[in-house]
């Protein structure tokens, strides 16, 4: 497109009759937003619909890995939904994007009005606070694993020599409760610096003026937050809220390193459990069936937001 | 924030405050990294020492996992890959990205909300199914086993977010600027090139540093998609090589870690800036 | 934020640039051809990270002497073991990659279709090298003839610590009964026992040693009918949660399977049951613990001895424009100099498949390695009695024995726990028969 226009303007002025037509009919509104959004429509069309088309086929053939299959309509779905293995992924799932999404959102706020206040070393505290958000999660997550391990956990060597924990400790990575609670530190250890700095960029943005006014008015810092800063920042946690629950949701690398789904699958998530039965089972229709199960419920909940998004 | 009527002592009681409770926070963030780099430059027989004290080198500081990551694998080749792949494949996307970011915040033409979160609703595909049929395309391409097919699949996620963010921060700009131009007779392409754009820089540094760090960190593409060693990203290179079986190679691991989280670190320190105050403009009108 | 003339150079010069490359890549992606397209021919084998990283380096050697004699190149791709389904499904839906393939148990059966016959290859080398165990065949002979040529198994013996055995005064144990009673006493020296319940493999290849000690069995032999709902079965789980309870740590909840090795490399444990690469990894880092780590043959039970070694072919892709010259590199690699030096390069942990590769004096002439050949007589297809099939490795898969057992350890009564495994199992069947008949 760039060089279609330096073509334009290369041909100067007065402009032949044609070339000025095409440019006319390029300047219009629609065509020139329609080309625009030609290349990302393309890639979308060739790189990600055709993929997903063929995902949503796995899913109602009875397709495995070594053969194609035949369509089967809703079978996978069916089957899938009989599984008990199934229910206990839906379960976990929730918990595990609930509980680590409200972490993170308490946490992620506290933290950017922290990195707010603090402008002394501030590069440096911003700078540290992100480095998990930054360094590959696939290495990462092996460190912590290490930290976690059954006999030299870092983790409970602390705590026991701290005295807030007997010694052997828990066992984090094989106990129900536990190995949840270490699946969901670990993503709020890496999700939190996002949600910290979108919402600190949230925070940067809200003028002056409102807590200048707020002040004077007497208010204290608590109905200050309540009043000025939390409704002005509806909007930006409304989106990273969106992005946390979307990307929490369909996590893959922390439980796939860490548990591999066990103990007895209490750590099992879609995406662990789709690729447990779809690639190392071999059975893709149903692995295809368990991820895209909640496909559905998970597109009207971002159309809804995004609406609501946009509204406000 | 401060409205400058306070005393002295107040100033200080608030922002000791906020560094006394900023500590957790830094310690949370940092101890995985520490334990990372500590764990990097232990000996074996410490490391598989139960009596040893995890946090500390007690029995001197060696520097062989770094060298026999640097000297026995292919380690510096995957860097440059995976180098070149964040470089050339974030460019790329956000090229597209600004393109179709500005259309769907500024033109309007039928179609155009519709089109915006489709583009969102990409994201709720998972990457753990998408890679099997994309291996297809990769082939039909003739780029399988290649950077390329990754150079050419990674805009299938940086595109979306990269597009999301800049068409918020695209809405920030006052439009008048635009409409002074367009007067002014300057083509539409013009008004972005110049105009836009330029106002633009911060959020398009955003959507940059975001996508590096994406393409950076990639895994199931980048281990699928490529099998010799040679062109394999550093992340991928890390975990393929150094995990063997039922021995794991903890030192080595911890220190490709380490050596792979460095580019992109520096980076981060270079243009956070940027990073917040594009981010700030493109999250909040998102 | 206004724009000053340098940088609005500096920025469009970036963009030409973009554009630039973007270009590039299209009138170079039209030819629809990679550059890096060699000349000479190449045969790629895409392998495992061998536990013992001497093995591949070996295999590379003979890689590059084959490369020179039949004037291809030859490639050794290896990557980690959890890596591998991930590689195999791709390749088999894109219809590309690799040449070969290391073959576990269920990727036979999952690409039997993808996967060249290689009758005569097996035939040949069988004739010259007295033949193949039994155990090692049923893993590569499908019901469409033979799909990979069995390439190594992997003794799966116990490996225990002498110094903590001989402070308790105890000689290994012949049956798994005794090494229950043994674990109380170790643990109570503070020396447990290991046997990992967990979403691991060396989790699924126990299991199926006790289960068949004890005389008990997930399928019946015709392959479709459940029969984990047995005595036997509540018998083994009764003695997991006393071994459990009295004999081992929590730990072995979350093991993976390195944990063991670790556990005895510590110095902790007293017990595992492993392959002999702790052993090994000691020797290799040099750990002081190499000598008190010895071997002794898997225990046995009413049933007798029966065991469940890992057992690894190689295949032949269908869509390989190479195949011939990949049967050529197996041959190779099979003549008994090159295959021992092999062996000799994993220090005694790769055990062949064929009968005259065992006389290896690498197992002879070391009083820890001895006992490893003979698992050969213990060992069964994992499935026995019936033959290993696509339900067998959704079972594996879906590590349905272990949760089972941990279900039960973790204080589920052991009729329900086993009524779970029962109906896990029956689902497994039912995922393999839907596909039967679609070849």
């Amino acid at each position: 497109m760039a060089v279609g226009q330096r073509v334009l303007e290369a041909a100067g002025v007065p402009r032949p009759g044609r070339l000025a037509r095409l440019h006319e009919w390029w300047e219009q509104e629609h065509i020139f937003g329609y080309g625009l959004i030609l290349p990302a429509l393309l890639l979308i069309v060739c790189l990600v619909a055709y993929p997903f088309g063929m995902a949503v086929y796995f899913s109602l053939s009875d397709y495995w890995v070594g053969s194609p299959g035949t369509f089967i309509g809703l079978d996978n779905f069916r089957e899938v939904f009989r599984n008990e293995v199934f229910h206990r992924t839906v379960y976990n799932s929730f918990v595990f994007t609930s509980i680590a999404v409200v972490l993170k959102a308490l946490l992620g706020v506290w933290l950017a009005m922290l990195l707010f206040r603090a402008l002394k070393f501030k590069r440096l505290i911003r700078g540290a606070v992100l480095l998990p958000w930054v360094i590959p999660t696939a290495l990462s997550t092996l460190a912590w694993w290490w930290m976690f391990d059954s006999l030299y956990s870092v983790v409970n060597w602390t705590a026991i020599n701290l005295g807030l924990m007997a010694a052997p400790g828990p066992n984090w990575l094989g106990q129900t409760g536990y190995a949840m609670a270490a699946v969901i530190a670990v993503n709020v250890w890496r999700g939190l610096p996002f949600f910290a700095i979108i919402v600190l960029a949230g925070l940067v943005s809200i003028p002056r003026e409102f807590y200048e006014a707020a002040e004077v008015d007497g208010a204290g810092s608590w109905r200050r937050f309540c009043h000025v800063t939390l409704p002005l920042l509806k909007p930006v946690l409304a989106v990273v809220i969106l992005f946390s629950t979307i990307f929490t949701f369909s996590d893959f690398a922390i439980v796939q390193v860490l548990t591999r789904g066990g103990p007895v699958n209490t750590t099992h998530l879609f995406a662990t459990l789709a690729y447990q039965v779809g690639l190392t089972g071999g059975n893709l229709g149903q692995g295809a069936a368990i991820s895209l199960f909640l496909f559905p419920l998970l597109a009207a909940f971002v159309f809804i937001q995004l609406r609501y998004i946009r509204r406000d | 924030m401060q409205v400058g009527v306070r005393s002295r002592a107040a100033r200080i009681r608030y922002s000791a405050f906020g560094y006394a409770n900023i500590v957790p926070f830094i310690l949370f963030a940092l101890f995985p990294v520490y334990f990372m780099v500590i764990t990097s430059f232990k000996n074996d027989a410490e490391l598989y020492d139960l009596k040893a004290v995890p946090f500390l080198i007690q029995t001197g500081a060696i520097t062989e996992h770094y060298t026999f990551l640097l000297f026995k694998t292919e380690f510096l080749t995957w860097m440059l890959n995976s180098l070149i792949i964040s470089v050339v494949s974030t460019s790329v996307s956000l090229v597209i990205a600004i393109l179709a970011g500005y259309s769907l915040a500024r033109l309007r033409f039928p179609g155009v909300a519709s089109f915006g979160t489709a583009v969102f609703i990409t994201y709720l595909v998972p990457t753990t199914l998408l890679f099997l049929p994309l291996s297809q395309v990769v082939v039909w391409l003739g780029i399988s086993d290649t950077i390329w097919a990754l150079i050419v699949t990674y805009p299938t996620f940086l595109v979306p977010f990269s597009t999301w963010l800049l068409m918020g921060y695209f809405r920030t700009i006052p439009k008048e600027v635009e409409e002074c131009a367009l007067v002014d007779g300057a083509t539409r392409m013009q008004t972005l090139l110049r105009i836009v754009l330029p106002m633009a820089i911060p959020g398009i540094m955003a959507a940059t540093l975001f996508g590096f760090t994406l393409t950076w960190n990639e895994f199931t593409y980048a281990l699928t998609f490529v099998s010799q060693s040679q062109n394999k990203t550093a992340v991928v290179g890390v975990t393929a090589d150094l995990i063997r079986g039922d021995i794991y190679y903890w030192g080595s691991l911890m220190a490709g870690a380490v050596l792979a989280s460095v580019p992109i670190v520096a980076i981060y320190v270079f243009f956070l800036d940027y990073y917040v105050s594009g981010l700030t403009a493109g999250a909040v009108k998102g | 934020m206004a724009p000053t003339a340098p940088r609005r150079i500096q920025r469009r010069q970036f963009l030409r640039t973009a554009a630039g490359t973007t270009a590039g890549m299209a009138s170079w992606l039209a030819l629809g051809k990679s550059p890096a397209i060699a000349q000479k021919r190449e045969l790629t084998f895409l392998s495992w990270n061998h536990f013992v990283p001497a093995a591949d380096e070996e295999l590379r050697k003979q890689a590059e002497a084959f490369s020179k004699q039949a004037g291809a190149t030859v490639r050794v791709d290896t990557i980690a073991h959890l890596q591998l389904p991930a590689k195999f499904a791709a390749e088999a839906a894109s219809q590309s990659g690799h040449d070969m393939i290391i073959a576990n148990t269920s990727t036979g059966y999952l690409y039997e279709q993808h996967l060249v016959d290689v009758g005569d290859l097996v035939e040949d080398l069988g004739k010259r090298y007295g033949g193949f165990y039994p155990f090692s065949k049923e893993a590569a002979l499908m019901s469409s003839g033979w799909k990979a040529v069995p390439w190594f198994w992997i003794s799966f013996p116990a490996t225990y610590n002498q110094a903590h055995y001989k402070k308790a005064g105890l000689e290994v144990p012949k049956t798994w009964d005794e090494l229950l009673k043994q674990g109380k006493v170790l643990k109570k020296q503070g020396n447990p026992v290991g046997i990992p319940i967990s979403h691991c493999a060396d989790a699924n290849t126990t299991f199926w040693s006790v289960l068949w000690c004890q005389g008990g069995k997930v399928l019946e032999a015709d392959g479709k009918t459940p029969a984990l709902n047995s005595d036997k079965t509540a018998q083994v789980i009764e003695w997991y949660k006393e071994l459990y309870k009295d004999a081992m740590e929590p730990e072995v909840l979350s093991w993976d399977d390195a944990s063991n090795n670790r556990f005895v490399l510590s110095g902790k444990g007293s017990w595992i049951h492993n392959p002999i690469s702790p052993y090994n990894a000691a020797l290799a880092k040099k750990m002081p613990i190499a000598d008190d780590i010895n071997h002794h043959n898997s225990p046995g039970g009413p049933a007798g001895i029966h065991s469940a070694p890992p057992i690894n072919s190689i295949g032949i892709w269908k869509f390989s424009k190479n195949a011939d010259l990949a049967k050529e590199f197996i041959k190779f690699h099979f003549r008994k100099e090159n295959f021992d030096a092999w062996i000799v390069a994993s220090n005694a942990f790769n055990h062949p498949p064929l009968r005259h590769f065992a006389d290896h004096p690498i197992w002879a002439n070391n009083p820890k390695f001895k006992m490893l050949p003979k698992e050969a007589e213990y060992a069964h297809p994992r499935g026995w009695p019936a033959k290993t099939n696509a339900a067998v490795n959704l079972i594996e898969v879906n590590y349905v024995l272990p949760d089972m057992v941990a279900k039960a350890v973790g204080g589920m009564p052991t009729k329900r726990a086993i009524a779970w495994g029962e109906e896990q199992v029956k689902l497994a069947v039912q995922g393999k028969l839907e596909t039967k008949g679609k070849s």
